[in-house]
């Protein structure tokens, strides 16, 4: 190829020697790009975390003033219903005798039955 | 009846035939040149079908090879593509199938629609979480610039030690864009020996991790990386496209095309798109660049010494970029604080090949320590051995083109 005619080893290796520091120039570029924003996020989210602690912190105490609450009325409910029976009817009388079905107790499927003739 | 077998007609219209036919060219003078490409190309067909060697595109390439190298078939015509560029006067009138997919090869189309499809399946977290990934990225590219001079050494033209050096990227797409540009007569033996070296990673990595690294090295564990929101990944794409594109122009196509993949995959509102440029698209563009580049691996220009010294050069390609991560990651550790120190074996991982070569640094390391994961943070300069090929892939274009 002509326009390499006048290409030699010194070309060669400075094209080797510049080509592998750009790439190294523009990796390196990238890195400071990515720290910076990973450090702005990482900042955001402590931010944000700072933020949530305090909120969980009054979440907290809100949840054990309202556990003391509930409690409260659960032990009120559980002394008023132990206090209280069932209502019964009172009556003893039998209504009604039923007689539930069971084969075991058939006479259809009893062994008196006779075998069918043909 | 008589008269007519008497004559000669008949006989001479079936020597015509024989001599026509494909089985005739096999006789003809450079003929076992075809057979010894068919032979070749059914052997790759072995390593793709029964060994699995990457067999999504070595398949697809093989059978091109198979099919340009069939005497009288003419599926691929290189003269329409002689002198590194397309005759346009001439390809209506005389092209064929592969001549039409090869345009895709030519105009540079496959590969980024292939890095659009990367992009997508690929999880930038651990480069985000810890950027110092970047640099043992960028020391897995010594083996293309290494492996560049090596060609100048073996006495190819400067643009073709351009195209034989990008092997060391280990990253297919990028081997065919550049050399489809630098030196598309040497596309068929740069593909194949990229995708052959890709898929022996495994074999080729550990013993010079193994050379390069002490045990109690090895045994290194790294803390946790941090997690990595969303707006952070959807944000990482388009600075990265931004800055490259700015300072490369060269190697905006395929570094735009793998950040728009990534940012169809991060934002989450596009999740049609993301996944038809993971399957349908990745697996139509795969099939045509695997045919038309494996077609360019005609008998002429593949039975030469060019492609002896190209497969020699892609395994020292390899070599260079694994000890280059490695030897770097060490150097580093001479930096750090204990506790903050890196495990070098993430640094062979910076040779691209994703996810393989950061499999093969969880592997070894495993091998050391059981309770060891690499994994994770070999993603790191895994993915930015992607990023740092390209840009790599773009500055050659810039010297050479």
């Amino acid at each position: 190829m002509d326009k390499f005619a006048n290409v030699g080893w010194p070309e060669m290796l400075l094209m080797a020697g510049v080509g592998f520091l750009m790439v190294f120039t523009v990796l390196v570029l990238l890195i400071f790009v990515m720290k910076g924003m990973g450090w702005v996020f990482t900042r955001q989210k402590k931010a944000a975390k700072v933020a949530t602690k305090g909120a969980a912190a009054a979440d907290e105490h809100e949840a054990i003033t309202n556990q003391e609450i509930a409690a409260a009325i659960i032990t009120a409910l559980k002394l008023y219903k132990s206090n209280l029976h069932d209502q019964e009817s009172e009556m003893i009388t039998i209504h009604r005798i039923a007689r539930a079905y069971s084969p075991w107790s058939s006479k259809i499927h009893g062994l008196t039955q006779l075998p069918e003739r043909k | 009846m008589i008269s007519l077998l008497q004559s000669n007609f008949i006989l001479e219209s079936l020597a015509d035939f024989a001599t026509t036919s494909g089985f005739g060219a096999f006789f003809a003078p450079g003929g076992w040149k075809f057979a010894v490409m068919i032979a070749l190309a059914c052997f790759l067909l072995y390593l793709a079908i029964k060994k699995q060697f990457e067999p999504l595109l070595l398949l697809p390439i093989a059978f091109g090879m198979l099919l340009t190298n069939l005497p009288g078939a003419e599926m691929f015509h290189s003269e329409l593509f002689a002198g590194g560029h397309v005759h346009w006067d001439i390809f209506v009138d005389n092209a064929g199938l592969i001549d039409y997919l090869y345009l895709g090869v030519k105009l540079g189309i496959y590969p980024c629609l292939i890095f659009v499809g990367v992009g997508a399946m690929t999880d930038f977290g651990p480069l985000i979480a810890n950027p110092k990934s970047f640099l043992l990225g960028a020391a897995a590219q010594l083996g293309i610039f290494a492996t560049f001079l090596g060609a100048y050494v073996l006495g190819f033209a400067p643009n073709e030690c351009g195209s034989i050096g990008i092997i060391g990227g280990a990253d297919g797409p990028t081997s065919i864009f550049l050399t489809a540009r630098l030196a598309p007569e040497l596309l068929g033996p740069i593909a194949i020996a990229a995708y052959s070296y890709m898929a022996l990673v495994p074999v080729i990595q550990p013993p010079i991790m193994k050379a390069l690294t002490t045990k109690k090295e090895r045994m290194i564990k790294m803390s946790q990386l941090r997690q990595v929101s969303k707006t952070e990944k959807i944000i990482f794409p388009v600075i990265i496209t931004i800055i490259i594109s700015l300072l490369l122009p060269s190697a905006a196509p395929l570094v735009g095309c793998l950040m728009l993949g990534n940012l169809m995959k991060e934002c989450g509102v596009v999740d049609r798109l993301s996944k038809t440029v993971q399957n349908e698209l990745m697996n139509i563009v795969v099939i045509f660049l695997g045919i038309s580049v494996g077609a360019t691996a005609t008998a002429d220009s593949f039975l030469n010494f060019k492609t002896l010294g190209i497969l020699v050069l892609g395994i020292v390609a390899f070599s260079c970029g694994t000890a280059g991560g490695l030897l770097l990651a060490k150097f580093m550790n001479l930096f750090l604080p204990e506790g903050k120190k890196i495990n070098p074996l993430i640094g062979s991982a910076g040779v691209s090949a994703v996810p393989m070569a950061a499999r093969v640094s969880q592997t070894v390391g495993q091998k050391e320590n059981p309770s060891n994961f690499l994994l994770m943070h070999a993603m790191g300069p895994n993915v930015a051995g992607v990023v740092g090929s390209a840009v790599a892939a773009g500055i050659l274009l810039a010297f050479l083109s």
